[in-house]
């Protein structure tokens, strides 16, 4: 016993006050190093490791493949697409694609308007689906399955279908003709309702009929299914009111799920093309998916092409890219900044009922 | 008489505080109730009447509007048997509803375990998980509008040139694409080799070429996946792995229960999305009978067959699930 305890106390080499250095017998390095690398077990963690990591290295270039060729694309010359040998880097590279967009087609202006309606549009649909989805989490009213039943329903009709009859009622759209008897239209210089204006696709999302709505509602029902219901109930009895609860206590910490909804919406929002160019066709504030922006030739880029004679067809395609990426570009920007959250919040919500 | 109200009056004494907080419900649910009744319900049913009359547009000259006339069952008998419009193969409506929907149930199948593989792998602890999860995610947030359409026109155009094809290798536009990725010739030859039958090996091919368009559309069924597997407690797995469990069979046995539900939610979206997305034939289809948006009889009429049939996939693949799906819950 005596003897065993000598063996194991370590021998003392340096101490100051607060740090000590002790040496004790160990195995060495090499025998070390043996006994964790050659066996079979690590052999087949790191052959799982490799093949992971080279598929999902394959897949992630699947994905990325078409930017990096878009990308290449927009600095293309006319001269660039005569050539059949020039393939990803240009011989004759230009800047003016990018020039002429973002001048002639007024980039800025684009974005900035773009830039309004989706925060404005995404701020809404994350308040309503969060307001929505609470409801149908957690309380256990008659119908509740039936209602929820016509949030999936929404989902199923695409609104291109509904668009001519969604056109009228937003030209004609009034309040139990409240906006007729005051005037209202009139007074803003409106003739055809509110078609042509922001207000359609603002309407759209408070009630939660805009784009996939309907899986941000269930996306927040699920969210609040996790939270435990002990959460209320301490809260009512601090006298809370089920609003106070919702809005005091529940809100808050639905921070990452709320976060996570919010870039859904504003980047779906940001890249819509039907809903922009269905409900305002040709408002003045136009955004960058109006067809004045993505899909019109600047001037100048028109006469070059037409001056480059028989590749003018596929310069033409190499624009509309170069336009595209040019919507694309600031979501990216922002999406780098905030994937992070969007994991986030998608991993703090313990989806599973 | 006078018993029947004392009874109704005790029922209401009965209700409870629980009761009455739940009613409030309504409340909350309320902005979507409004938007359903006042917005969306006219314009379905405006639809829905398209689809059993015929629709006259009146001059602008005479005052503008419409009229309707009553047709009955006429639109959807003559619409669905009708040939699809550029068909060589005299394919009808009906037909082309019930092709599309075999061919998309491959896919879905397809997308759904694909999206809970990479899940699982991106759920897993490695070198650059952040970086490839950053990754696999784009197409969640650029794919859904804007790409697709520009792409879409850019094949179209690239097609008709196919010695220009190097701006656009890798389209979202069906199969042309991903041939630049890998060559379907090649497959072709390794699958005939091997003596299998031709059927699966087009099948194979299929895949291949549309792998693209499968990444494409997994995201959100991916991120879906992702918080299902982040809500399963490590404790289960440890104590499974302590029972001696290996990882296969602790996928089978907690991952995939524990992940029906997810499995059941990625099914519906899934359906829902690729049955009704832009880039599908029968949606193309619909859309071209009256691409100005004018209302269309036999346009309604098409469409709302199609969405009958899409929601009673729907019905049989809830009924389908409900019988293994296992719901972790504590106390309702």
């Amino acid at each position: 016993m005596n003897n065993n305890q000598e063996n194991t106390t370590p021998r003392v080499l340096k101490s100051s006050k607060n740090k000590i250095r002790v040496d004790f017998e160990r195995t060495s390095l090499k025998e070390r190093m043996k006994a964790k690398y050659l066996n079979s077990l690590f052999y087949k963690k790191l052959l799982v490791a490799v093949f992971r990591f080279i598929l999902l290295l394959g897949i992630s270039y699947i994905i990325l493949f078409p930017f990096f060729s878009k990308i290449s694309a927009s600095f293309m010359s006319p001269q660039d697409f005569m050539q059949s040998d020039v393939k990803m880097i240009p011989k004759f590279p230009t800047l003016n694609t990018y020039k002429y967009l973002i001048t002639e087609n007024q980039y800025f202006k684009a974005m900035l308007n773009s830039f309004l309606l989706s925060a404005i549009c995404a701020v809404i649909q994350m308040f309503v689906a969060a307001f929505v989805g609470y409801g149908f989490a957690k309380f256990k009213f008659k119908g509740r399955n039936i209602a929820f039943l016509f949030v999936m329903l929404t989902m199923i009709v695409p609104h291109q279908i509904l668009a001519s009859s969604f056109v009228q009622k937003f030209i004609y759209f009034d309040i139990f003709g409240l906006f007729e008897a005051t005037g209202l239209y009139r007074a803003l210089g409106l003739t055809q309702g509110i078609y042509n204006t922001y207000v359609p696709l603002i309407l759209l999302s408070l009630t939660g009929l805009a784009f996939k709505n309907g899986l941000f509602i269930f996306l927040m029902r699920s969210y609040y299914r996790g939270v435990p219901d002990e959460l209320e109930e301490s809260s009512f009895i601090d006298g809370y009111g089920v609003f106070q609860t919702f809005f005091k206590i529940i809100l808050p910490i639905s921070g990452p799920m709320l976060i996570t909804v919010f870039i859904l919406a504003f980047a779906w929002q940001w890249t819509d093309i039907f809903y922009v160019n269905t409900f305002l066709p040709n408002a003045e504030s136009f955004l960058l998916t109006s067809g004045k922006f993505w899909s019109t030739m600047p001037e100048t880029l028109d006469l070059l092409s037409e001056a480059a004679g028989p590749s003018a067809k596929t310069f033409e395609v190499a624009v509309k890219n170069t336009a595209g990426l040019l919507v694309v570009l600031p979501l990216i920007i922002l999406y780098i900044f905030c994937q992070r959250y969007l994991v986030q919040g998608i991993e703090s919500s313990g989806l599973a009922n | 008489m006078t018993k029947d109200t004392t009874s109704i009056k005790k029922k209401r004494k009965s209700s409870s505080l629980i009761e009455r907080r739940d009613r409030l419900g309504w409340v909350f649910i309320l902005p979507f109730l409004i938007g359903l009744v006042f917005l969306y319900a006219s314009v379905i049913w405006e639809s829905f009447t398209y689809s059993f009359a015929q629709y006259n547009t009146i001059p602008a000259v005479k005052g503008g509007g419409y009229t309707l006339t009553f047709v009955g069952f006429d639109n959807f008998s003559t619409q669905l048997l009708k040939v699809v419009e550029g068909n060589t193969e005299g394919k009808t409506y009906l037909e082309l509803i019930f092709t599309s929907f075999a061919s998309q149930i491959v896919d879905i199948v397809i997308i759904i375990m694909f999206s809970l593989f990479i899940a699982v792998l991106l759920n897993q602890k490695m070198v650059g998980r952040t970086a490839f999860r950053a990754i696999f995610f784009i197409p969640v947030v650029v794919g859904a509008g804007i790409i697709a359409k520009i792409d879409a026109t850019a094949g179209e155009i690239l097609a008709s040139m196919s010695s220009l094809e190097g701006i656009d290798m890798g389209t979202a536009n069906g199969g042309q694409g991903a041939s630049g990725l890998v060559s379907a010739m090649d497959v072709n030859m390794l699958l005939g080799n091997l003596g299998l039958p031709t059927t699966f090996t087009d099948m194979i091919i299929g895949l291949v070429e549309s792998i693209y368009s499968i990444v494409n559309r997994a995201g959100v069924q991916m991120l879906i996946f992702l918080s299902g597997l982040q809500s399963i407690s490590p404790a289960i797995y440890e104590s499974c792995s302590i029972d001696g469990a290996t990882g296969w069979e602790s996928f089978w046995k907690i991952t995939f229960p524990m992940l029906s539900p997810m499995i059941l939610v990625n099914a519906f979206y899934t359906i829902i999305d690729s049955f009704t997305a832009e880039s599908n034939e029968v949606m193309q289809a619909i859309i071209g009978i009256s691409p100005n948006g004018v209302p269309n009889g036999l346009q309604s009429a098409l469409a709302w067959t199609y969405f009958g049939i899409v929601i009673v996939a729907l019905l049989l693949v809830a009924l389908i699930f409900k019988n293994f799906v296992f719901y972790n819950r504590r106390n309702d």
